[in-house]
């Protein structure tokens, strides 16, 4: 077990060392660098040509590309992403201050749609063909279906504007220390989140489970008189979860490109307000960085999955 | 006649209906049969012949779509006599008979077992349920289970996944489990079809054992004739929801009455007759369950049907042990 998880990361890191080269190349090829953004256009028309080109020189920018993208990448390892070109904030400050946020709305989605999805997935297989099933086969459906952004802003016109339950958007108002003061504002934000990936994981679970339950090892379990529980949850769901969780896995980048959209939505200070603030100032190096970050995140979950899929499918366990 | 206290389990007339698209298939129309203690009893038949369907109205794990419309199933306790068919299917009472004193083994060893449970988890799953062994003395019990179906190595083997274990080790590792609370009787759908020969009889071999030492009364649904005259005490020729002829194995193989049970004999190579067998195969095909002929279901193939043949035949009596259900039977009741 250990050897597989090892083999596992050890494969992660040529594989994220590309992707950090991809990103490298895409920020290389926008128009434009360095100088021309840390000078305002009025200015540079005034400066001599050969001042500017002194100035590429001592930012070591006539270096050659390969060299260059070894001290970036380099920098990147240690933990330095490089400066955000409105304010030159380093751009590791703008992730250490956003990523919480999003990290907290992602997890709680996750969380969510994980234990609500495969419980009314299985409810809906167990009750098969009943009215309970195609009541929940069709709000599965209308969850994959509907944009999130919509539920987002039915949401709020209904839960903050007209019952006022529940606090329009942010994450947080001044005084608000711990996680429980903070909890009213993200139960909209992260509800809606999370929609979509518990309607997908719902619909898997249930034909998951459908599939589990009409193998033979279910009449074995039967026929050795177990009670109906246990031939359900410990032998049917037991193996209907490993596709789950493996959707699950293949569906993290559905919460990260949402997260985007829902933190617009609900004036969420997280990673995607800012990625969207970045994109919109054409702040080259920190939409490349949160692209890098995303990436990352999508192997790492991956990563996770396989690892969860090998605990619990014996199957899976090739490092033995 | 076989005294009562020898018979495990009696069925008298079932009759267990499948209903699907409001269309009524008479699966098993009027079957009766006895299960002895320490006697093998197969039962043979074409496919959809309602032998699975038998099988699994005796352990109450018919289909949903499927019911019980009549008949008995008596299960002959030490405690008393328990009529099977008139409990709740998966009621409490049931569940403590079934797996316990009523076990069963299935066709696909491959697919039987559960892929994400150890070996010794699904044996010890059945000890823990039934005799209330845990722990220490239940991985024991498991050990000793799986060394007595001949697995080799079972301290270590015990704790294989099923993937493990090849598929004669697996039908093997079934019956350790279908054997783990020392049942009355044993039912076997095809136990063997989806295994290698040599490993087929060495299953049989095992279950003829478990028949001697425990004297486990034996239900084997097969559909070979070699394994019929080599581990039968009593055989069922079963016909599209009939069983048409029954008997100890010599009368059935040796004065075979029913043309049905002719043809199926003339059918198959039988073991020790040689190579240059005149093999026949039955002419026509099973009629369509959901819309069967009125009288005799074989009437259409059989080369001696006649127009009495329109309505349906009784059960006979040729001797104490063999019956028959042909209009014709006098005439065809081998001399000898
Ligand atoms: N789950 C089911 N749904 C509908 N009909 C069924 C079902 N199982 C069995 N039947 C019907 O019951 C009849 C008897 O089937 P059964 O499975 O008992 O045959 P069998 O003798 O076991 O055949 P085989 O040798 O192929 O296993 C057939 O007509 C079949 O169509
Ligand atoms: S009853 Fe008639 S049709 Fe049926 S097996 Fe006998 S002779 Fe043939
Ligand atoms: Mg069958």
């Amino acid at each position: 077990m250990l050897t597989y998880i090892i083999r596992r990361v050890l494969i992660l890191i040529p594989m994220a060392f590309v992707i950090c080269f991809l990103v490298y190349l895409g920020l290389e090829l926008t128009p434009g660098d360095a100088v021309s953004h840390m000078i305002n256009p009025d200015a540079a028309g005034s400066m001599n040509p050969a001042q500017l080109e002194a100035l590429r020189q001592s930012l070591g920018l006539g270096q050659p590309f390969h060299v260059r993208f070894w001290s970036w990448f380099t920098n990147l390892v240690q933990g330095n992403f490089g400066y955000s070109m409105s304010g030159g904030v380093p751009i590791s400050n703008i992730i250490a201050t956003r990523l919480p946020a999003t990290l907290e709305l992602a997890a709680v989605a996750l969380v969510f749609s994980t234990v609500i999805g495969s419980l009314l997935g299985v409810v809906s297989a167990l009750k098969r063909g009943s009215k309970t099933d195609s009541a929940l086969t069709v709000i599965g459906m209308l969850g994959v279906s509907i944009p999130e952004f919509f539920f987002g802003l039915v949401a709020i016109s209904i839960f903050a504007l007209n019952l006022g339950w529940f606090p329009v958007g942010g994450r947080s108002m001044p005084g608000y220390v711990t996680l429980w003061d903070r909890l009213p504002h993200m139960v909209m934000p992260a509800m809606v989140l999370s929609i979509m990936l518990t309607a997908g994981v719902m619909r898997y679970a249930r034909s998951s489970m459908l599939d589990a339950l009409s193998r033979d090892f279910i009449k074995t379990a039967r026929s050795k008189g177990l009670p109906e529980w246990r031939v359900n949850l410990l032998h049917g769901f037991r193996v209907a979860l490993t596709p789950v969780v493996v959707l699950i896995g293949f569906r993290l980048p559905v919460l990260i490109g949402g997260s985007v959209i829902i933190e617009q939505v609900f004036q969420w200070p997280g990673i995607g307000n800012e990625f969207i603030s970045a994109v919109r100032s054409q702040d080259y190096p920190v939409v490349m960085t949160i692209a890098l970050l995303s990436v990352m995140a999508v192997l790492v979950a991956s990563l996770i999955v396989d690892i969860l899929t090998a605990v619990i499918d014996p199957r899976v366990r090739l490092g033995e | 006649m076989t005294a009562t206290q020898d018979i495990a389990i009696s069925v008298r007339d079932l009759k267990t209906f499948f209903y699907t698209n409001n269309r009524c298939n008479k699966a098993l129309n009027g079957v009766s049969f006895d299960i002895k203690k320490g006697k093998t009893l197969c039962i043979v038949g074409e496919s959809g012949c309602g032998k699975s369907v038998t099988a699994a109205s005796i352990m109450q794990l018919l289909p949903t779509l499927s019911r019980i419309e009549q008949g008995e199933i008596i299960y002959h306790a030490d405690r008393g006599d328990i009529p099977l068919h008139a409990l709740e299917k998966n009621g409490r009472h049931m569940r403590r008979i079934r797996g316990a004193e009523i076990a069963m083994i299935f066709q696909d060893p491959m697919t039987a077992l559960n892929p994400v449970y150890s070996v010794g988890f699904q044996i010890k799953e059945s000890l823990r349920y039934h005799m209330k062994m845990v722990g220490r003395a239940a991985h024991q019990k498991a050990i000793s289970l799986l060394k007595e179906m001949g697995i080799a190595l079972p301290e270590k083997r015990v704790n294989d996944f099923p993937h493990r274990y090849s598929g004669g080790m697996r039908q093997r590792a079934m019956i350790a489990m279908a054997m783990a609370c020392s049942p009355k009787v044993l039912i076997a759908d095809e136990p063997t079809t989806a295994l290698d020969v040599t490993i087929q009889a060495q299953i049989f071999e095992l279950m003829d054992k478990l028949k001697r030492e425990h004297g486990t009364g034996i239900m084997l649904i097969t559909h070979d004739m070699g394994v019929v005259a080599e581990l039968a005490d009593d055989v069922a020729v079963m016909y599209m929801g009939n069983i048409v002829e029954a008997g100890t194995v010599d009368e059935v193989l040796r004065q075979p009455t029913h043309p049905y049970t002719k043809a199926l004999l003339a059918s198959v190579p039988v073991l020790g007759k040689g190579r240059n067998q005149d093999i026949k195969a039955i002419r026509g095909s099973t009629p369509d369950p959901l819309n069967r002929p009125k009288g005799c279901q074989f009437a259409d193939r059989c080369d001696f049907a006649v127009a009495q043949c329109q309505t349906m035949p009784e059960e006979t009596r040729i001797t104490p042990t063999h019956r028959v259900m042909c209009w014709r039977y006098k005439e065809l009741v081998p001399n000898g």
